[in-house]
């Protein structure tokens, strides 16, 4: 575990050293159309006074549309159904800056999702695992935060191959991962520094006025049909749109839908976020709808998070605080206050 | 002017009467928020529930979004835009008249947090309001700002802020009128090319997700299928397609034109900030032009483009 500083003037030449002089693409939050976001940007151009980027980075990993293969047909040929991956080889690897430690922590409910005993998406593991993920903790949550109520920090570490503060207009930053250690030895701009106390510090009075943990024991420790039939979800449907904002700006929703476009030529297939606030999430081709109203999709989104994901990646919640729901929901519903109303 | 307390004593009194009277199941209207400058709906079916109610500066939705999807009887506490939405959906023949109340609350306009926020960059740990102030505040500061400052851009040119004529009673002073959207810059757009024209709608919807938050929170958008979700055929694709986007964007419009009271609920309700009433705007104003037609205003006047006659005077219909 190395620590370092890096001089507010050598900020700039620091982050041009982590593209690897070209080799990485560079991710970092940055302004576009008025909005912060987690995108591939300039060095010059990176805002290290935000509260977060105002949607999660894990467009990064998962984009909205993600080309996943190019088909067509040659006539001449004996098996005339010609099919190309896309995607997997073609892109550089990334080096993201100023992951906010919730939505590093929601990367890693994602990675999952997308990569386990079961199943490995290669979309999601030729970009992720490739990927040097460096965090920029919070000294100054937000109002509508609540990663401490989660398990999680606004220093956390989970997901990240390093963490940094702001320090005196530039950074102090710590390697968390053998990769992070090795990606960053010696990198320009850095130089070699004891932070460990002061970010001990920084952490302690960072958290200091944040929520304390939510209580989901019970949700724990009930049976899936107990939550599920609690009367709580028909009074937050009456208000809910099922507008689906809350899934598209979530950290850890990660549904998507895949579909072919094509014309006489060929086509392609693609895979788009979707969102289980949608009637056509789960029509059936026969018309029945097994979740045919509002209450069952609202409710799917909260067992999901609050249930589904704890059973299945060993108690680890799928909100992790960031917020983003709770600030652009329409109508207010907020995920604290449906888990309390879960945990009775 | 009343103020803000007294007003919503107003409101849970006439609540609880509706409920105590058997006038509605259900009153749809606004509670506080579980955050600063939120506010969400609340269907009050007991007491407790109207003791809840408020008027606010933050409302988001118009509720009348709420009432096509309500079977049986219900009262809404609506501002002049809620009012003329559920008049309109009673003339499009969505609601049933008999079953609808409305408690007109006048309105001073909502506010925009986005605009608040430009100006208050600092994280807003509370607000308070009244019916002219924002009073913010955070760790250590706070401050004030006029309500006329942050406004939302659609309450700036509100016509009938008061829902006076159709409310089945009125809560609150009355407020007089704004001076209608004079249409101004569009206007200008009007005389650019095609080329430009093109350019700045299509700007417009660059950043949209395809949540279609914005149709969900529409009060005319009440399709039990809307155009974008139809899979049998599938008319729009479902990645980011610049022209699926903006067919979606484009379509919505056409069908709401000369439907819209420009409530604004769609911007409020877009997670990145779309503008999404000029399209509507530039349709209202051909709708107003053509037909000196507002929607909303009367229970007995049907928007121009649901209208069919056998005996149009227009050729293209025979």
């Amino acid at each position: 575990m190395a620590e370092y500083i890096v001089k507010e003037n050598a900020l700039k030449d620091f982050f041009k050293a982590l593209t690897e002089g070209g080799k990485r693409r560079f991710l970092a939050p940055a302004e576009v159309s008025g909005k912060l976001q987690m995108i591939e940007t300039d060095p010059e151009k990176v805002s290290l006074d935000f509260g977060n980027t105002h949607q999660s980075p894990k467009s990064a990993f998962f984009p909205q549309t993600e080309k996943l293969m190019a088909f067509h047909k040659d006539t001449a040929k004996s098996d005339p159904f010609v099919y190309k991956p896309l995607g997997l080889d073609e892109t550089a690897p990334m080096v993201l800056f100023g992951l906010r430690p919730c939505d590093a922590r929601g990367l890693v409910v994602c990675d999952r999702v997308f990569q386990n005993n079961r199943f490995t998406d290669p979309y999601w593991k030729s970009k992720y695992e490739s990927a040097v993920k460096i965090g920029l903790a919070c000294h100054d949550p937000r109002p509508a935060c609540f990663c401490t109520a989660v398990g999680g920090s606004p220093f956390g570490e989970a997901g990240l191959d390093a963490i940094a503060f702001v320090r005196d207009g530039g950074l102090a930053l710590k390697t968390l991962s053998a990769e992070g250690g090795e990606f960053l030895k010696g990198l320009s701009g850095l130089e070699s520094a004891e932070i460990g106390a002061e970010l001990a510090e920084k952490k302690q009075a960072a958290e200091a006025g944040m929520p304390g943990p939510l209580d989901q024991s019970k949700v724990a420790g009930a049976a899936v049909m107990e939550i599920y039939n609690q009367p709580h979800w028909k009074d937050t449907a009456d208000r809910c749109l099922n507008c689906g904002t809350c899934t598209f700006v979530c950290p850890t929703c990660h549904c998507f839908d895949i579909q072919d476009e094509q014309n006489e030529k060929g086509g392609l297939r693609m895979r788009n976020w979707d969102t289980c606030m949608s009637w056509l999430y789960t029509v059936h081709g026969t018309g029945h709808n097994p979740r045919p109203t509002k209450t069952e999709r609202m409710r799917q989104r909260f067992m999901h998070k609050l249930k589904y994901i704890p059973m299945k990646q060993d108690g680890a919640c799928g909100c992790i605080g960031c917020g983003r729901c709770v600030t652009l929901c329409p109508v207010n519903i907020d995920i604290r206050e449906v888990a309390r109303q879960m945990n009775g | 002017m009343t103020s803000l307390p007294d007003l919503n004593q107003k409101i849970q009194s006439a609540a609880k009467r509706l409920l105590a009277e058997g006038k509605a199941e259900v009153v749809i209207g606004c509670r506080q928020g579980t955050t600063p400058m939120t506010v969400a709906p609340i269907f009050c079916r007991t007491e407790d529930d109207c003791n809840q109610l408020i008027w606010s500066n933050f409302a988001k939705i118009n509720l009348a979004t709420y009432l096509p999807k309500y079977p049986g009887k219900v009262a809404i506490i609506a501002k002049g835009c809620d009012a003329r939405s559920a008049v309109g959906q009673v003339v499009e023949k969505q609601i049933e008249r008999e079953n609808l109340y409305i408690v007109g609350v006048a309105c001073g306009g909502l506010v925009d947090v986005e605009q608040i926020q430009a100006r208050e960059p600092r994280p807003i740990r509370a607000a308070e309001e009244d019916w002219a102030t924002i009073k913010l505040s955070g760790d250590g500061w706070s401050s004030s700002l006029p309500k006329e400052d942050v406004l939302r851009r659609n309450c700036k040119t509100c016509v009938s802020r008061t829902p006076e004529g159709v409310a089945d009673e009125l809560i609150g002073e009355p407020t007089e009128a704004l001076p209608a959207d004079d249409y101004a810059d569009l206007k200008a757009l009007a005389g650019q090319s095609l080329e430009e024209k093109m350019a700045y709608f299509k700007g417009l919807v660059k950043n949209c997700l395809r949540c279609y938050a914005c149709r969900n929170a529409c009060p005319l958008c009440y399709c039990p299928v809307c155009f974008v979700d139809e899979t049998r055929p599938q008319w729009l694709g479902k990645s980011q397609d610049e022209m699926d986007t903006f067919t979606f964007h484009l379509l919505r419009a056409f069908h709401c034109s000369g439907r819209c009271t420009s409530c604004g609920g769609c911007e409020a309700a877009c997670p990145m900030d779309i503008k999404l009433r000029e399209f509507n705007r530039l349709l209202d104003e051909e709708v107003q032009k053509d037909w000196n037609y507002l929607p909303g205003l009367s229970w007995d006047q049907t928007p121009p483009l649901t209208t069919y006659r056998p005996d149009d005077e227009a050729d293209f219909i025979k």
